[in-house]
């Protein structure tokens, strides 16, 4: 099945002359979606949807090494090209200000990650999904008892050495494009293929994955250094590393043709889905460092 | 107002079919997005310079950033602009003037 970057409107598989239709009818209704996502992957330049065919081609055929450097290769596009994706520029020496964003808005994140991957093991008749995902969960929000908290808890951890308590943190609404975000990986969880889910939802975990340098990535999530001095707190240290550490492993197990997924098609799917949520994705990571609460 | 562009009045796309009014003028854009940042664009201008009307804008760059050059008269503004994802405007950082 082809899905629509955009929307994830479903099409026949290889339809990407119907995907093509569809992108041009929905840009000439100047959605703001549709358009985006043109202007960004395939031109800026109004196209005949026959003539788009060839480029969605281009655009989804994995190649040679099939889909993990598919994902690895756009994803580095995305947020590590040469001009870094903003928070990630911000993120590489972080003010307090941006530190707080983080907070107040991942822990939604965060949250909506526990329902993704429950999702996922509902419906895998896997158990090694089912094993995967609960070592992950224990890591992002269970904890694995005091002397190993989770991703969550040294969020809010974090949130509280830059002065904002974790009632204020938890009490605060997502913006507006984080709220899409969300709704877009409910979505992909509730409605899609479990291998799907799991492509998409793991894959995003690359953004902290150390590896992607030496595969191309102009910068790390954030410069390594900030680890060691006193540029930042212990307790951002304490987040800051353990993501660091931990995503490497989670993205590099769970992305298709992995030892858990049974075939690439449906994780071709999540990838896409990857894709499509990108523009939430980056929306939520665009929040401007110091909108909201103390600075 | 004369503008570089001659697609969208933002990004220079010529996809999509909407047209809004703005400073007393219809223009082109590709999407309700970029009317939101090019309003707030030219608010931002005007309240930095206190002109009534822009002459001329050129814009450059892409979503991960843009600079503009704005005239009226014998005046030039030039700035580093960002925009959040709704197309508010989330920095204006003013740059040296261009080069005469």
């Amino acid at each position: 099945m082809t899905k629509c970057p955009a929307c994830l409107l479903a099409l026949g598989e290889g339809d990407y002359p119907g995907l093509a239709t569809h992108l041009v009818e929905r840009a000439d209704a100047s959605d703001p979606a549709h358009v985006r996502w043109l202007n960004q992957n395939l031109t800026r330049k109004k196209t005949e949807p026959t003539d788009l065919v060839p480029a969605l081609h281009r655009i989804y055929d994995l190649g040679p090494g099939g889909i993990k450097p598919w994902i690895k290769s756009r994803f580095i596009a995305r947020f590590f090209g040469k001009v870094p994706h903003p928070f990630v520029a911000a993120l590489q020496h972080p003010s307090r200000a941006t530190l707080l964003g983080y907070v107040v808005e991942h822990q939604h994140f965060l949250r909506q990650w526990v329902r993704s991957c429950s999702f996922i093991m509902a419906r895998t008749d896997r158990s090694k999904v089912v094993l995967y995902e609960l070592d992950n969960l224990n890591t992002e929000f269970g904890g694995f008892g005091p002397s190993r908290v989770s991703h969550y808890e040294l969020l809010l951890r974090m949130g509280e050495s830059l002065g904002v308590s974790r009632e204020e943190v938890l009490s605060t609404d997502p913006l507006p494009a984080t709220r899409r975000a969300i709704e877009g990986w409910n979505e992909i969880a509730t409605r899609e293929h479990w291998v799907s889910a799991l492509a998409a939802m793991h894959s995003l975990e690359l953004i902290a994955n150390r590896n992607l340098v030496a595969e191309g990535a102009s910068v790390h999530y954030f410069d390594p250094s900030i680890l060691e001095g006193s540029e930042i707190g212990v307790a951002a240290k304490n987040f800051l590393r353990e993501g660091y550490e931990a995503d490497v492993l989670h993205s590099e197990e769970a992305r298709p043709r992995g030892r858990m997924c049974p075939g690439t098609r449906p994780a071709r799917r999540g990838a896409v889905h990857v894709l499509a949520v990108d523009r939430p994705v980056r929306r939520l990571s665009d929040r401007p460092p110091g909108t909201r609460g103390p600075v | 107002m004369k503008r570089n562009y001659t697609g969208c009045a933002i990004c220079d796309s010529t996809w999509g079919n909407l047209w809004e009014e703005v400073e007393g003028e219809r223009m082109f854009f590709c999407c309700s997005t970029c009317v939101v940042q090019f309003r707030r664009l030219v608010e931002r201008i005007e309240k930095e310079t206190g002109w009534s009307r822009i002459e001329s804008l050129e814009i450059a760059g892409d979503r991960r950033g843009r600079t503009c050059v704005a005239r009226s008269g014998p005046e030039t503004i030039r700035a580093r602009v960002m925009f959040d994802p709704e197309g508010e405007l989330l920095r204006f950082e003013k740059l040296a003037p261009p080069p005469t």
